[in-house]
């Protein structure tokens, strides 16, 4: 079943366009690698898949329904509920600690203290970062940042994990685990992930990889020309 | 479901006014922050502490009771302000007004931190936050900050009343400290003030959108023209145009309506006139400039041209009122040495040593010296304001300024700069302020003042039938004479309003020193680390 979907997506910043009409087609539980080079629209396609930008014109669906005509506040709880989101430097709230980072999404929602707690803590465990529950951000190295940062994707066990280059700030070592770990996690609960990266290594973690060059689909990349992903 | 489908996790429970979270934890996110952060609550409260103290101060002076039966004036207190009841609102507006440099510091010390506190909201948004929730974080901090401050404040009225409560030997009080505000107005007060403070944070917000990206502007400011001095010039013709028409001196209702409009037209002109100061001057300085400093400067105040309207806002505004306070008080001055002259021709005329015409100049110089007291005030509100404004803008440049002394600027160099940016657009609104006072303030009272037409009756015979014209035997001649009419120029104030700019301007160089000395101790290349 196509989970997501985009047609004709168009996004400019000011004069200088970014995205010249990318369709694309996700289903559900598998991992489509975004790549090309830099300035090349791939953050802005994430940013347009996931809610957090508008698109021009173009349409965005996720399960069939039209994703650029819901309202800031719709788009937001559907980050919160139904979408994941991990960027390269993990953008916690460097005034809460890590449980409380990770239970946002939930304690956003209305979710109590305790029980969403809880989960974060489940989650924290997963990710090998639970005796960090209690820690700020800041006191934190990169990689746990970002596992930090990777247990708040998915604590609500999304549908669509959208990461935007989640490893482009660690070692090589630390980033394969991490991205080993989330994708594992992805597949074993049947997630989408969408995955932005200019990195062939960690490209190769996807069922497919969608070429962008100028802010167009490069018809010449590897992987899926059209985008389509099933 | 809503119409996206949302699943359970993301599906909104309700909360506290539809921010869907729950009030404890709502309060957590309210309250985390760093040292700034708690700075700028600390300042939010100190600030809404102030105006409720400058309510209340006004609400006591309305709730004095009107004078016993029989009684024009209530005698229990030793300043006249306070005893006839037609000055009494006088006072109550002067209070009033002080909440404007209140409120302007309030505005200010909002900024303070905002920067990082904006990357949080955006976290916030990132992690699932809606629009409505960001905003009620920040809202529930000024809300929170208000009610402590309102608080405070009311405490220190009260604490006030019983400290300041010491009647003199006649058993007059020199403030209204018998006077108790009624209870309901008490709780307006303090409830309103966080219930005002709220909204007006989000209505700041407004204009900025958080957005899981960061913070950025909805609205693109313009760049200033000119048309401030349309302001100023209908607020300034406008009023000397209707002011003859509707009755100079308070002879028509319409008086206060023009003054006020006139008053704040112009006002309204000199604060966003700062903004066309600023342009201009960073694009004459980046034309003739050649030194690094004005260099830097002219860029900065092309840049953010509207900085100098937003933190000398209060500053100008108590300048423009007290330029036309020292005119009414030029006018007093003058009045009364009119009423001298007049008696002095009286005096020779009849040979009578009594004022025929008297003028208590004391209590009307009295009463504008009050009023420069609370000038004064106002300016060293205004002046916090401008401080807070100026150091929240060194420490978020710390990075920049950082960067420039790495690449070798000297910091004698980014002193200066600091120094342009604020003195070179702060000069000449000064100078616009105090005119367009004086201009208001002469305007209303006008630039000469006579003792009016007189007339006297003169005697013609010996003194005692003159002392008894009646009981004379042989009754004296009494003649009716037109007492020459004295006029006195109103001179204008120089010394007052030298005094008065010179004030102003060393106020605003105090805090260009303060500032500097802060960019010594946060800008250094260390700081460059901590990316």
């Amino acid at each position: 079943m196509t989970l997501l979907q985009a047609r004709a997506v168009v996004k400019s910043y000011g004069p200088t366009p970014a995205l010249r009409g990318i369709d694309l087609d996700l289903e559900e539980g598998r991992i489509l690698a975004v790549t090309g080079p830099s300035g090349c629209g791939k953050s802005t396609l994430l940013h347009c898949l996931a809610g957090i930008l508008p698109p021009d014109s173009g349409e965005v669906r996720y399960r069939g329904r039209r994703l650029d005509e819901a309202s800031e506040a719709e788009r937001s709880r559907l980050r919160r509920g139904e979408f994941g989101v991990l960027f390269q430097f993990g953008m916690l709230v460097p005034e809460l600690t890590a449980a409380e980072n990770v239970a946002l999404p939930l304690l956003l929602a209305g979710g109590g203290r305790r029980e969403s707690r809880a989960t974060a803590l489940d989650w924290l465990g997963r990710l090998g970062v639970e005796e960090l529950a209690d820690t700020l951000p800041g006191e934190m190295s990169g990689g746990q940042q970002q596992r930090c940062a990777a247990a708040r994707a998915l604590v609500t066990e999304p549908s669509v994990l959208f990461a935007d280059e989640p490893t482009g700030a660690l070692d090589t070592l630390v980033g394969e685990r991490l991205l080993g770990l989330v994708v594992g996690l992805a597949r074993e609960r049947g997630m989408s992930v969408v995955l932005v990266t200019h990195s062939a290594t960690v490209a190769a973690y996807a069922d497919a990889e969608l070429v962008l060059r100028d802010g167009a689909v490069d018809p010449s990349g590897l992987g899926m020309s059209t985008g389509a992903v099933r | 479901m809503s119409a996206l489908g949302v699943a359970s996790a993301g599906r909104p429970r309700g909360g506290l006014l539809g921010v869907e979270m729950r009030l404890s934890f709502l309060a957590r996110l309210a309250l985390a922050g760093t040292r700034t952060d708690v700075l700028r609550v600390l300042l939010t409260g100190a600030s809404a502490a102030l105006a409720t103290v400058a309510l209340l101060a006004a609400a006591t002076v309305l709730a004095i009771a009107a004078p016993p039966d029989g009684a024009v004036e209530n005698a229990g207190y030793t300043s006249a302000l306070l005893r006839e009841p037609g000055l009494r609102p006088g006072v109550a507006v002067t209070l009033l007004l002080m909440t404007i440099p209140v409120l302007a510091l309030a505005g200010q010390c909002a900024r303070i931190g905002a920067p990082a506190r904006d990357r949080r909201l955006a976290a916030i948004r990132l992690a699932g936050g809606t629009p409505r929730q960001a905003v009620a974080v920040a809202v529930a901090e000024t809300g929170g900050a208000a009610l402590l401050g309102a608080l405070a404040g009311s405490a220190i009225q009260l604490a006030a009343r019983e400290l300041l409560h010491r009647p003199d030997a006649d058993g007059r009080l020199t403030l209204p400290t018998d006077v108790t505000v009624p209870p309901l107005g008490y709780a307006i007060i303090v409830l309103g003030v966080p219930l005002l403070a709220m909204p007006a944070a989000a209505l700041l917000l407004r204009r900025v959108s958080v957005s899981p990206l960061g913070v950025r502007r909805r609205v693109s400011r313009p760049a200033p023209g000119p048309w401030p001095g349309v302001l100023i010039l209908l607020g300034l013709g406008g009023y000397l145009a209707l002011l003859p028409a509707v009755g100079r001196g308070g002879a028509t209702d319409w008086v206060p309506a023009v003054v006020l409009g006139g008053s704040l037209l112009t006002t309204l002109g000199v604060v966003l006139g700062v903004g066309w100061i600023s342009a201009t001057t960073g694009r004459l300085l980046h034309r003739f400039a050649r030194r690094p400093a004005t260099l830097l400067a002219a860029r900065d105040l092309m840049a953010d041209p509207w900085h100098g309207s937003r933190t000398l806002s209060a500053l100008l505004a108590a300048l423009v009122i007290g330029a036309g306070a020292q005119s009414a008080r030029a006018h007093f001055i003058a009045q009364d040495e009119a009423y001298d002259g007049a008696n002095r021709v009286y005096a020779e005329l009849t040979g009578r040593s009594e004022e025929f015409m008297t003028f208590d100049a004391a209590f009307y110089i009295g009463a504008t010296d009050m009023i420069g007291l609370a000038i004064l005030v106002s300016l060293a509100l205004a002046t916090g304001g401008l401080l807070v404004a100026l150091l929240e803008r060194v420490f978020s440049q710390r990075r920049t300024h950082s960067a420039l002394l790495a690449a070798g600027v000297p910091r004698g160099v980014l002193a200066g700069a600091v120094a342009w940016r604020v003195l070179a657009p702060a000069l000449p609104a000064i100078a616009l302020a105090l005119s367009a006072g004086t201009v208001l303030g002469r305007g209303f009272f006008g630039t000469e003042v006579s003792s009016g037409r007189t007339w006297v009756e003169l005697c013609d015979g010996p003194a005692a039938a003159c002392a008894d014209p009646e009981g004379a035997a042989e009754p004296p001649r009494l003649t009716s004479e037109e007492l020459p009419e004295v006029v006195r120029a109103i001179d204008v104030p120089f010394v007052e309003l030298g005094l008065l700019g010179a004030g102003a301007a060393a106020l605003v160089v105090g805090t260009v020193v303060v500032a500097t000395l802060c960019l010594r101790r946060g800008a250094t290349p260390t700081e460059l680390r901590s990316a």
